[in-house]
């Protein structure tokens, strides 16, 4: 018997191996798929770090900001002038001037474009002299009393995911720029001396950083104070709850969201990279001691429609509570068979021997007493056939925690395979755990317990009875299902092979261990642009989630809020989604104005209910920048449409070839398809990229009013 | 990323079907009856199960990939990721025992509620066994009335007589390709099976050899 039983063990263990072996090959053929793609856009690696430094943002760049654009001359400078501000970088002037100066090349970017290529290269070196700022706890403390995180949080996720597409390895950010370490050392060391700033490069001396030990331990702080805002209290926090699942983000409040909150306040690829990497070694501390992540519920099973990484976290603290579930259900069990060997050294006689509580036992047709093992409770009034002992409803092996990604690799697996494993594995360990609580059971006493429509009971006569779902014979007691009978059936085959085991005691259908192993791994090796989209849609759905409860009450504001909002949603459940970041970062925005400057959103909205345009300078900025949305929009909808009515394969293979070739798009390429994108339209091209010049110009200037206030 | 042939496939859209209802009520008898006529008495279903089948509805070639669960309590978390991202649900009760009909408003449509990540998944109510007149429990209009509560369609068959067996999933179909995201999605899985034609031969040849 025991060979047998071990086949089908392992033959459940073999598969299981067999897919992870598959998975694992699929893996590295597309590493390798995107290792020969990071070579082919090497190049504009850099492109994309100046463009990332242009955009990032903090407090006090920001007041250094203000009192530029305070003196900034009229108008957009002549070329003379471009020289000029090119002179002053190579002479080292602050890089706060830099800044003010890329906010300028936005609005003049297309007849500037051979400059504006200059100056990022020379921002690209500057930046990698620049000390990697790490944001303070206290700096994030005080950005929660605004009433949804900053845009620019927004915007450096956003940027990380465009750079992410290049790699599929968050060490690539870490080791960027050997080179420039050494002479950013250098330079940093006499920086040093005159702003008596430390600068941490190495891992080590980042993770040790004191800033870094306090933001990891406010983020993990079992209190859950951290990065906690006021709006969430609001009892229609239930009504909210679904834009963040619509989107597959995260709940609000929970790890996810404050982990993207706090990354995306670093100002460079690498301090985010190496903030990730620091996370993952607090999330193995909390594994092997055991201890639950704060803004993850407990024991719940992965919730499908959140983000991924939200659905990891969930199997984390799940299996935390399983083991320690087990550890106490081995204990209990010890300790009872410990009693009961103590009980029957006792007393010669234990034959006579009355039951008594907490020990259960089961007295078989020899009058014999046998000690029942992992049994639950009674199984209603339901009694073993052979020995008119009770029914014991045993104590079963929870089921797998399956993540989205495990899902489609199992369903992937079956198919490939036609395995029903799983199945098979667990109905043999619940016949063990069956057997252990009911002995002297059958298998028609475990059908009755596990299948009820599987059994049927007597009730007379039945010759003429359809025989082909199930009949009926002749039996004092009842009788399987004719399906239950059928020679071969795998059911009487599992129960012959099944042993005695409870289940505390079985080979575990789920290993605990495994999966948590699994899932840190898969966080060590994740991909940049995977990781910073899971955080971006989520940080997304918490400032949407909390405007919503701020604007429902303003009839007119929660108009333009919904176009917004819906306009999220189908963005983020569509294909695409990399190619409209910075839409939704837009979009985003837009909600930050309504929130910051209400006023400015309504005499937006009045501005286009009556279409006209006015003298004013800044109700002009506003105008042209909604139609801008409005544009893309329809396109999208258009788009979506053309998709539908042209199913034919070749156009779905062109489109297919179009994706791939926007998505390796760097900084400007991406600005050049943009173009390419529109020549239906020439009318549209450059009116079209003037409002966005417009916008971000009015983005500084609405921080502008906002701060001195 | 350059793809293969795109004319390997042999077919135009692909959806994902799943079966689900109380145990004993003929899940897997519908299953085997539509993809084969066959009519044989089946062991229960052990975990899952899988059948592919393609049919031509609406002049366009589907590929239906049509998961077999098991009804018992037990097997529900187990089965719970094939609800994952399936364009069609079918819910099965049998007319001759109301308590299967009962669990589909108290049990299993709850499921689908709780698992299904398609929100336009179409859902279809399957009476079976309905050769067994004399046996009736559940009426036609009390089926209907659940239909309409659920907000999809009714269909009673008999696997045993094949009887509506076929219409059940050719409805099903048609009203999966009236769904826009549906049928992106439809399409969009064709493609990407395109690009793994490995998988999709090994599919095809495992098909037919479950139990």
């Amino acid at each position: 018997m025991e060979p047998h039983a071990s086949s089908f063990v392992s033959k459940a263990r073999t598969a299981f191996h067999s897919a992870a072996a598959k998975a694992e090959r699929v893996l590295t053929d597309f590493k390798i798929d995107l290792d020969s793609d990071k070579q082919f856009h090497d190049d504009d690696f850099g492109m994309q770090r100046g463009d990332e430094s242009a955009r990032s943002e903090n407090e006090s760049k920001f007041r250094n900001e203000l009192k530029h654009i305070k003196w900034r001359p009229p108008g957009i400078g002549t070329k003379q002038d471009w020289q000029d501000r090119i002179n002053n970088i190579r002479k080292g002037r602050k890089e706060v001037e830099v800044t003010d100066k890329v906010g300028d090349v936005n609005v003049g970017s297309v007849p500037f474009y051979d400059e504006n290529l200059y100056i990022l290269n020379v921002k690209n070196d500057l930046d990698a002299k620049a000390s990697e700022a790490i944001p303070t706890v206290e700096g994030l403390t005080a950005a929660t009393k605004h009433p949804i995180p900053p845009s620019s949080v927004l915007k450096q996720l956003a940027i990380a995911i465009e750079a992410g597409r290049q790699t599929n390895s968050m060490k690539d950010f870490v080791a960027s720029s050997p080179a420039r370490e050494k002479a950013g050392l250098s330079i940093s060391s006499v920086k040093a001396l005159v702003l008596r700033e430390k600068e941490d490069k190495l891992t080590s001396e980042f993770s040790s950083d004191e800033k870094v030990v306090y933001l990891i331990n406010s983020l993990f702080d079992q209190e859950g104070e951290f990065l906690r805002r006021k709006i969430n209290s609001d009892p229609e926090e239930t009504s909210i709850s679904s834009l963040p699942r619509d989107i597959h983000g995260a709940p609000p409040e929970s790890l996810v969201v404050k982990l993207a909150e706090v990354i995306g306040n670093f100002k460079t690829l690498r301090g985010m990279s190496l903030f990730w990497s620091r996370v993952v070694d607090e999330l193995r501390k909390h594994w092997s001691e055991e201890k639950h992540l704060l803004g993850v519920p407990p024991d719940d099973i992965p919730d499908l429609k959140s983000c991924l990484l939200y659905q990891q976290f969930q199997v984390i603290n799940c299996c935390i509570s399983r083991k320690r579930r087990h550890i106490i259900a081995i204990e209990s069990l010890d300790s009872m068979v410990m009693e009961a060997n103590s009980n029957t050294s006792d007393s010669a006689n234990y034959m006579g021997r009355i039951p008594t509580s907490p020990l259960l036992y089961a007295r078989l047709r020899t009058g014999e007493l046998v000690l029942r093992l992992g049994a639950d409770c009674p199984s209603g009034d339901l009694t073993l056939l052979e020995t008119g002992e009770p029914a014991y409803s045993p104590v079963t092996q929870e089921g797998p925690l399956l993540t989205e990604d495990l899902i489609k690799e199992t369903e992937e697996f079956v198919l490939r395979t036609g395995s029903v494993g799983a199945g098979c594995s667990q109905l043999l360990s619940d016949m063990q755990a069956f057997k252990a609580a009911n002995p002297g059971c059958i298998l028609e006493d475990f059908v009755r317990w596990y299948s009820p429509p599987d059994w049927m009971e007597s009730e007379g006569s039945t010759e003429d009875r359809d025989s082909f779902y199930g009949g009926e014979s002749m039996s004092s007691r009842g009788q399987l299902s004719l399906r239950m009978q059928k020679e071969g059936n795998l059911w009487r085959e599992l129960w012959e092979t099944s042993k005695s085991v409870p289940a505390v005691k079985q080979t575990p259908l789920y290993d605990e261990d495994l999966a948590v192993e699994g899932i840190l791994d898969a966080f060590e090796d994740i991909q940049p642009s995977e990781l910073y989209r899971q955080l971006f849609v989520s940080l997304l759905g918490l400032g949407f989630a909390i405007a919503e409860t701020m604007l429902s009450g303003d009839i007119d504001t929660s108009k333009l809020f919904n176009d917004c909002k819906e306009y999220i949603v189908t963005t983020s459940q569509s294909d695409g989604f990399h190619e409209k970041v910075n839409e939704l970062v837009q979009m985003y925005e837009t909600v930050e104005k309504m929130l910051l400057n209400p006023d400015k959103a309504l005499k937006m909205m009045k501005h286009m209910e009556e279409s006209t345009m006015t003298t004013d300078e800044p109700k002009r900025r506003f105008s042209t920048g909604e139609p801008k949305h409005r544009f893309k929009r329809f396109s999208h909808i258009f788009g979506g449409k053309d998709k539908l009515l042209t199913p034919v394969r070749k156009d779905e293979v062109n489109d297919e070839e179009k994706q791939i070739r926007h998505s390796f798009s760097s900084f400007f390429d991406s600005k050049s398809s943009l173009f390419s994108k529109k020549p239906p339209k020439p009318g549209n091209l450059y009116p079209g990229e003037q409002p966005l010049s417009l916008e971000r110009l009015d983005s500084y200037l609405d921080k502008v009013q906002f701060h001195p206030i | 990323m350059s793809s293969s042939s795109g004319q390997s496939s042999g077919y135009d859209l692909s959806f994902k079907i799943l079966l689900i209802g109380d145990s004993g009520v003929g899940k897997s008898s519908l299953l085997v009856s539509f993809i084969s006529s066959s009519v044989e008495d089946l062991s229960p279903t052990i975990g899952v199960d899988f059948k592919i089948k393609t049919l031509t509805v609406g002049g366009k070639r589907l590929k239906l990939t049509i998961w077999d669960t098991a009804g018992q309590e037990r097997f529900r978390t187990l089965n719970s990721s094939y609800y994952r991202k399936a364009q069609g649900i079918i819910l099965v009760y049998d007319v001759t025992r109301r308590e299967t009909f009962t669990n589909l408003s108290e049990v299993w449509s709850k499921e689908v509620e709780l698992y299904s990540t398609n929100q336009d998944c179409v859902k279809i109510l399957v009476g079976n066994k309905v050769d067994r007149d004399t046996e009736r429990a559940v009426s036609r209009e009390e089926g209907l009335a659940l239909a309409k509560e659920l907000g999809c369609l009714l269909l009673e068959c008999s696997a045993k007589t094949r009887e509506n067996v076929e219409q059940c999933f050719e409805e099903l179909a048609l009203k999966i390709m009236e769904a826009p995201s549906l049928l992106e999605e439809g399409s969009t899985a064709v493609k990407r099976s395109v690009l793994k034609p490995k998988q999709e031969s090994q599919a095809s040849q495992n098909g037919g050899c479950c139990s």
